[in-house]
């Protein structure tokens, strides 16, 4: 019926992909996120605007500092700003409470630029076509497939209301949770959260009470 | 790996892998993805909670970080919100990017929808629920 991966290619691929993501970067891989963040660009470009700024004026700073040590004969490390005191440790978005304090090798990240958000998006795009069309499933298609017609609504007016007010729960929801299925269910589980652990056991539960009530009352 | 270059091609990598994966797995097709929420195929469920087992003893074995995480007001309302459109629409976040790339061009409604979904929530919060939502980290 169907030529796609067995369980374990599935699970090893995640997994892969989720390890060597966090290992490379430090970071954790959120879709929701970076959906977020993309779509909040104005907002985030002023962000890095200023942050780029804050880091010219920090240079700056340093500059001085060691023309200041070179005129009056002392070394340049005494007039240079502490780390902490230049900000070094602020994180934006990034947990830095007690616990994350605690293991300093990671500790401190500024959000990844908006443009790698962008490129994550986009990659998912022509990675998901890549599969598609090597395994001979792609067809451009102005429906969502048999499963969707007889479980959900073979109407299709009926269908862009569905998919619209689903893609809008989907959106309002992972942004009220903090996280969606990569960030909270592969990334945070994986680290063992209890927030991403009751996150996901929420909406896995309530999709598959919602998705018994499509497949056998509605 | 923190410099930018370094950080987006991690991304694109990720983005290629993951796309290509789900993709594969099955994700994208409705079909597929009602009969794991119903239990009547556990292969894409054992797929996600293999991943997860795989990740949790990898991460215990080399030490990653356990990230604190605070459990706020908005997890489990917005978790039984996302539960709910994800189960009627098909698409987490990024299922249908793969839809699309699959050639279900119906999912950029579902795209369009999520990123409604996310704007409202942004206002809602600030007008409303006042809630440091934090993020899962990224």
């Amino acid at each position: 019926m169907n030529n796609y991966w067995p369980w374990w290619a599935g699970a090893i691929g995640l997994a892969l992909v989720t390890i060597n993501y966090t290992l490379t970067t430090d970071r954790s891989l959120g879709v929701s996120s970076a959906w977020d963040r993309v779509l909040h660009w104005r907002s985030e470009r002023r962000l890095e605007v200023l942050d780029a700024q804050f880091a010219d004026d920090r240079a700056l700073v340093d500059a001085f500092a060691a023309a200041t040590a070179e005129q009056f004969g002392t070394g340049p490390g005494a007039l240079t700003l502490p780390d902490a005191e230049r900000g070094d440790a602020q994180a934006a978005g990034q947990d830095v409470g007690p616990a994350a304090a605690e293991s300093a090798p990671v500790a401190s990240l500024r959000p990844a630029p908006l443009v790698t958000q962008a490129a994550l998006l986009l990659s998912i795009l022509f990675g998901g076509w890549i599969a598609a069309v090597a395994a001979g499933r792609f067809q451009l298609r102005l429906d969502m497939g048999n499963g969707y017609r007889q479980l959900v609504t073979a109407n299709p007016t009926t269908m862009i209301v569905v998919l619209f007010v689903g893609g809008v729960l989907v959106g309002f929801g992972t942004r009220l949770a903090g996280g969606c299925s990569s960030g909270h269910g592969l990334s945070g589980c994986g680290r063992l959260r209890p927030v991403s652990i009751l996150a996901t056991a929420v909406f896995f539960g309530t999709a598959v009470v919602v998705s018994f009530l499509l497949w056998k009352v509605i | 790996m923190r410099t930018r270059g370094g950080v987006l091609g991690a991304n694109i990598i990720a983005g290629l892998a993951l796309g290509y994966i789900v993709c594969n797995i099955g994700f994208g097709d409705y079909a597929e993805l009602n009969r794991m929420f119903t239990f009547q195929d556990l292969r894409m469920l054992f797929a996600f909670a293999g991943a997860v087992a795989i990740i949790v003893v990898v991460f215990a074995v080399l030490g990653v970080r356990r990230t604190p995480g605070r459990i706020h007001a908005g997890v489990v309302p917005g978790a039984v919100l996302f539960g709910t459109g994800w189960a009627i629409s098909g698409g987490c976040p990024a299922i249908p990017i793969i839809q699309v790339a699959s050639g279900y061009l119906p999912a950029l409604i579902t795209i369009a929808g999520v990123g409604v979904g996310m704007l409202l929530c942004g206002w809602a919060n600030a007008r409303y629920f006042h809630l440091d939502r934090g993020s899962c980290g990224l």
